[in-house]
C-alpha cells in the first residue's frame, strides 16, 4: 500500500467519525449546527496540550502535560462535550431554525478568534505541534509500520463508532431524536422533554467531534488556526447530505464520495490548456476547485435530492396476521 | 481569510459601510424571509470589479459604478438561480439558508480560482486627515461617510415613497396576500435583490478602500458583522437594521479601543448571542420568542 | 386532598392570557368531569385554542389555575403535563411526517425507562425486547381497529388529511392518557370519517380516557356529548345540554355575531 493510499484512508476514517457525529445533530435532531467544527478543534487542541509537554519559550500554552495519548484523548472528548453542553444550553433553549444556526456560528467564531488570538491558551496563531506518533514507542513501531498501525487504529475506531451509531439509530433514543426533527410540538405533546433530548443529542455529537479531533491531532501531529476554519463544516454537511441525512450507511457513503473521491480526484485534474498561469498556482487552485465543487454539490442536492443517495430507511412491518386484514380491508 | 477582518479597526467609517451592507441584507431578508449567507460575496465581487475597472480606467467613479453594477448582477443571479427557485419549490427558510451558505462557499472558491487567495492591495489617495468634531478623518473617509449616508437616505426614500417601495413592503409583510392583490412577488424580490446588490457592491468597494486590501474571503468576514447588526436591529426591518448597524459599529469601536480590535468578531458575536437570546426579533420590538410562543 | 369520584378530570379557574392589549383568554373557568366527553364550542376568536395551549403548557397563563385531577398543573412544561396523563392534539394534525404510521403510533407512548441515551446503547435486554414486542403488538391492534393496517408502513406525511386525523386518534389510544383535549378534530374531515371518529371517542371513554372536544362542527358535538361549554371573547358564557343552549340568548348572540361578520 502506498503512503498516499494510507493517508487517504486514514483521513477518510477520521472524516467518517466527524460526519457520524454531525449526523446525530443534523441528521437525527434536525438542527443545522455551525459550531460543529469548533468541537473538532477543541478535541485536537486539548489532545496536544495534554501530550506534548510544557511550553518552551517563546511558545505559550495551557497545561503542557505529558499524558499517555489515550488518556489525553478521553479528556479532550470530555472537554469538547462540556463546551458543547454550554453552547447547547444557550442555543437550544429557545432557538430554532436560522436563529440557532446564527448563534452557533457566533459560538464557533468566538472559539476561532480566541484560539487564534489569545496566545496563553493554545499559543495563538502559531498553534501547537510536537505530537509524534503517539503510542508508537510503546508498541515499538518504526516509522513505516506506524503508518499502518495508525490507519488500522482509525479504521477500527470508525467501525466502533459506526456500530455505536447503528445501535442508537434503531433505539428509542434515536427514534425520540427523530420525533424532534419531524415535529417538535407533537414530540412535546407526547411527553418528550425536547430541551433535554436535544441537549443529549447535541453533546453526543460534540463528543464525537472532539473524538475525531483527538485522532486528527495525532494524525497531523500539530494543530493551529490555519489547520481549521469554521466553514470547513460545509464539507461535512455535504457528505451527510449527499449520502443520506439520518442514515448512517448513507453518511458512510457520503464520506466516501465527498471526503475521499471529490477530495482526491481534484488532485488529478488535467493541466488545463490555456490556463497557463492558473496551473502554476496548482495546490491553491486545486483546493479552490474542490471547495467550489463541494459547495455546488451541496446546493444541487438540497434542491434536487434532499434525502440523499441512500434515504433514511424506515422500519417496515411484515407482521403476517395484519397482512390478511390489510388485504380484506 | 480573517486577517483583513481581524485587523479591521472600527470607527465611523466602517460603521457607515456596515449600515449600507446591513440595510441591503435586511432588504433581501424582507422580501424572501431568507437570511442570505452569500450576501458577503456581493461585497467581495464589488471590490474585485472596482479594482479591475480602476486598473483599466484609472477612474474611481467608474470603479464605484462597476462595483455597484457587479454587486447588483451577482445579487440578482443569487435570487433568480438559487433563492427564488428554492422558495418556489417550497423549501423551508433553514434549507435556503444552507443553500446560500453553499453559494457563498462556491463564490469564494471561484474567486480564488480566478484571482488567487492572496490579499490585493487597493487604496485611493486618502488626502490629509482633518479634525471633524471628535473624529480625525481624511477627505476619502468623508467621501465614504457622506456617500453612505446619501445612499441610505435614497434607499429609504425608495422604500417609503415609490410604487416599487410599496410593493416591496407588501411582499415583505405578506407574500401570499401581495400575490393575491396582483403583485408579482418573485419580480419584486428580484428587483429588491438587484437594488440591495447595487448598495452592497458599492459597500464592498468602499470597504476595500477603508481596509486598504481585500481577498476572496473578505466579504464573508464582514458578513458576520453585518448579520450581527441586522439581527440586533431586527431582520427584515430596514430602519431597525440601520440603528442596529450604527450601534454595533460604535460598540465595536469602543471595544476595539479598550480590548483589542482582534477580538472584534468575537465581541460582535457575543452581542449577537445576547440579543438573540433576549430579543430574538430585534432590540426594537417587544416580541419575545420561545420555542412554542 | 382526596381524589374522590367527584374530583373532575379538569378544573379551570380564572384562566387569563393577554397578548399586547388583547385578552385572548379572560377569566375562563369550567370543569370537565371524569369519564365523560365535554364539548367546547364558540365562535372564531373565542380563545378556545389559546385556552388549550394554556392548559397543556404550550403557553404560560398570566393568571388562573388549572387542576388536572385535583393537581395544579399551570406553569408546568408541556412534556410534564403530558407525562401526568393529559394529552392534547392540534388544530392541524401534527404527525411526524417522515416516520411511518406504525412508528408514529409506537412513539406516541413515552417510555421513561427506554428513551435514555445509555439504554439506546446497552439496553435491549430480554425484558426490553419483550416490552417493545408488546408495544408493537398493541400498536398493530390499534391500527387494525382504526382501519389503518394497510397503511402502517406508509410515511405519515403522505397520508390524506382525514387519514392523518385517524393516525392522531390511534396515537392517543396508544398513549392512553387520562384526559385528552381534541382541538377541532373534524377540521377537513368528511362526514363518513366523522362517524368513525365519534365511535373512536366512545372508545376513548371505554378505555378510561376522559375527553374534551373543542369543535366548530355543532352536529358532531351533538353526536358525541350532552355536556357543552360555550366560549366567547375569552370566557365561558354558558354551559349545559344542547337543548337549553339553543334557547340561550347569549349563545345565540355570540354565534349570530359571527354569522353577521361572515
Amino acid at each position: 500500500m502506498s503512503a498516499y493510499l494510507i493517508s487517504v484512508l486514514t483521513e477518510g476514517a477520521i472524516f467518517g467519525i466527524m460526519a457520524l457525529g454531525l449526523n446525530v445533530i443534523w441528521g437525527w435532531s434536525g438542527d443545522f449546527d455551525l459550531a460543529y467544527y469548533g468541537y473538532i478543534a477543541i478535541g485536537a487542541y486539548m489532545t496536544l496540550v495534554l501530550t506534548i509537554g510544557p511550553a518552551v519559550a517563546p511558545a505559550h500554552y495551557i497545561l503542557g502535560l505529558q499524558l499517555p495519548y489515550p488518556v489525553a484523548a478521553v479528556i479532550a472528548v470530555v472537554t469538547a462535550m462540556a463546551v458543547g453542553l454550554i453552547v447547547g444550553l444557550i442555543a437550544l433553549r429557545h432557538l430554532r431554525g436560522i436563529y440557532f444556526s446564527i448563534v452557533t456560528l457566533g459560538a464557533v467564531y468566538v472559539m476561532y478568534v480566541v484560539a487564534g488570538q489569545y496566545v496563553p491558551l493554545f499559543d495563538g496563531y502559531n498553534g501547537l505541534s510536537g505530537l509524534f506518533d503517539p503510542m508508537g514507542d510503546y508498541f515499538g513501531f518504526d516509522y513505516q509500520s506506524y503508518q499502518y498501525f495508525f490507519l488500522g487504529l482509525s479504521l477500527v475506531l470508525f467501525v466502533l463508532v459506526f456500530l455505536l451509531m447503528w445501535r442508537i439509530s434503531g433505539s428509542r433514543f434515536g427514534m425520540a431524536l427523530r420525533t424532534l426533527r419531524e415535529d417538535e410540538r407533537a414530540a412535546a405533546a407526547f411527553g418528550r422533554d425536547i430541551y433535554r433530548l436535544k441537549l443529549k443529542g447535541y453533546v453526543l455529537g460534540a463528543g464525537l467531534g472532539g473524538f475525531a479531533g483527538a485522532l486528527f491531532a495525532a494524525y497531523l501531529s500539530a494543530f493551529n488556526p490555519s489547520a481549521w476554519s469554521p466553514v470547513e463544516v460545509i464539507v461535512l454537511y455535504s457528505a451527510v447530505l449527499v449520502g443520506g441525512r439520518g442514515n448512517i450507511w448513507g453518511v458512510a457513503l457520503g464520506v466516501l464520495i465527498m471526503g475521499v473521491l471529490v477530495q482526491e480526484s481534484t488532485r488529478f485534474l488535467p493541466q488545463l490548456p490555456g490556463l497557463g498561469q492558473l496551473n502554476t498556482l496548482h495546490p491553491q487552485v486545486l483546493l479552490a476547485v474542490r471547495g467550489a465543487v463541494i459547495g455546488l454539490v451541496l446546493v444541487l442536492f438540497l434542491r434536487f435530492r434532499p434525502q440523499g443517495l441512500l434515504p433514511e430507511r424506515r422500519y417496515v412491518d411484515r407482521e403476517p396476521t395484519l397482512e390478511v386484514t390489510a388485504r380484506t380491508a | 481569510m480573517h486577517e483583513a477582518l481581524l485587523t479591521l479597526g472600527f470607527g465611523i467609517v466602517t460603521a457607515s459601510i456596515l449600515a449600507l451592507s446591513a440595510v441591503a441584507f435586511t432588504l433581501e431578508y424582507a422580501v424572501t424571509n431568507v437570511a442570505n449567507v452569500s450576501h458577503g460575496e456581493i461585497l467581495t465581487v464589488g471590490a474585485y470589479a472596482a479594482y479591475l475597472v480602476h486598473q483599466r480606467t484609472g477612474s474611481a467613479i467608474a470603479a464605484a459604478i462597476a462595483a455597484a453594477i457587479a454587486g447588483g448582477l451577482v445579487a440578482l443571479a443569487m435570487h433568480s438561480a438559487v433563492i427564488g427557485p428554492f422558495i418556489r419549490f417550497g423549501a423551508s427558510p433553514t434549507v435556503v439558508f444552507i443553500a446560500t451558505l453553499g453559494v457563498s462557499f462556491v463564490l469564494q472558491n471561484v474567486l480564488v480560482i480566478f484571482f488567487g487567495a492572496a490579499n490585493v492591495a487597493y487604496t485611493l489617495d486618502p488626502g490629509a486627515p482633518q479634525h471633524i468634531g471628535p473624529f480625525l478623518l481624511t477627505p476619502l473617509d468623508i467621501e465614504i461617510v457622506v456617500s453612505a449616508i446619501a445612499i441610505t437616505a435614497a434607499l429609504f426614500l425608495i422604500i417609503s415613497r415609490t410604487k416599487f417601495g410599496k410593493a416591496l413592503r407588501a411582499v415583505s409583510q405578506n407574500r401570499e396576500l401581495a400575490r393575491v392583490t396582483g403583485i408579482n412577488a418573485t419580480r419584486v424580490a428580484g428587483a429588491t435583490f438587484f437594488l440591495a446588490g447595487l448598495v452592497a457592491g458599492y459597500a464592498g468597494f468602499i470597504l476595500a478602500e477603508s481596509v486598504g486590501s481585500f481577498n476572496p474571503y473578505f466579504g464573508f468576514g464582514f458578513f458576520l458583522i453585518t448579520l450581527t447588526a441586522a439581527v440586533a436591529g431586527g431582520l427584515g426591518k430596514a430602519f431597525g437594521t440601520l440603528v442596529g448597524a450604527v450601534m454595533v459599529g460604535l460598540i465595536l469601536e469602543f471595544a476595539g479601543g479598550y480590548i483589542s480590535a482582534s477580538y472584534n468578531l468575537a465581541i460582535a458575536f457575543a452581542i449577537l448571542a445576547v440579543v438573540i437570546l433576549v430579543r430574538p426579533r430585534g432590540l426594537f420590538t417587544n416580541a419575545r420568542r420561545t420555542v412554542f410562543e | 386532598m382526596s381524589a374522590t369520584a367527584t374530583t373532575p378530570a379538569l378544573e379551570v379557574r380564572g384562566l387569563t392570557k393577554h397578548f399586547g392589549g388583547v385578552y385572548a383568554v379572560d377569566g375562563c373557568s369550567f370543569e370537565a368531569p371524569l369519564g365523560q366527553v365535554t364539548g367546547v364550542i364558540g365562535p372564531n376568536g373565542a380563545g378556545k385554542s389559546t385556552a388549550i395551549d394554556l392548559i397543556s403548557g404550550f403557553k404560560l397563563p398570566d393568571k388562573g389555575t388549572v387542576l388536572f385531577k385535583g393537581r395544579a398543573i399551570e406553569g408546568l412544561s408541556p412534556h410534564h403535563i403530558s407525562r401526568l396523563g393529559l394529552i392534547r392534539t392540534f388544530q392541524s394534525p401534527r404527525e411526524w411526517p417522515g416516520l411511518t404510521v406504525l412508528e408514529n403510533v409506537v412513539m406516541a407512548r413515552w417510555d421513561a425507562g427506554r428513551e435514555g441515551f445509555l439504554r439506546g446503547v446497552v439496553g435491549l435486554g430480554r425484558a426490553q425486547r419483550e416490552r417493545s414486542a408488546d408495544e408493537l403488538t398493541k400498536a398493530r391492534e390499534i391500527l387494525d381497529e382504526f382501519g389503518l393496517a394497510a397503511l402502517r408502513n406508509e410515511r405519515a406525511g403522505n397520508l390524506s388529511g382525514g387519514q392523518k386525523r385517524l393516525v392522531e386518534f390511534a396515537r392517543i389510544r396508544m398513549a392512553q392518557p387520562q384526559l385528552v383535549i381534541l382541538d377541532e378534530p373534524m377540521g377537513g374531515v368528511n362526514p363518513v370519517l366523522g362517524e368513525r371518529m365519534a365511535v373512536a371517542i366512545e372508545g376513548f371513554i371505554a378505555s378510561g380516557t376522559s375527553v374534551i372536544v373543542v369543535e366548530h362542527n355543532l352536529p358532531f358535538i351533538e353526536r358525541v356529548t350532552e355536556h357543552v361549554i360555550v366560549m366567547a371573547q375569552g370566557t365561558v358564557i354558558a354551559e349545559g345540554p344542547f337543548e337549553t343552549l339553543r334557547s340561550n340568548q347569549d349563545v345565540v348572540d355570540a354565534y349570530l355575531g359571527e354569522m353577521v361578520k361572515q
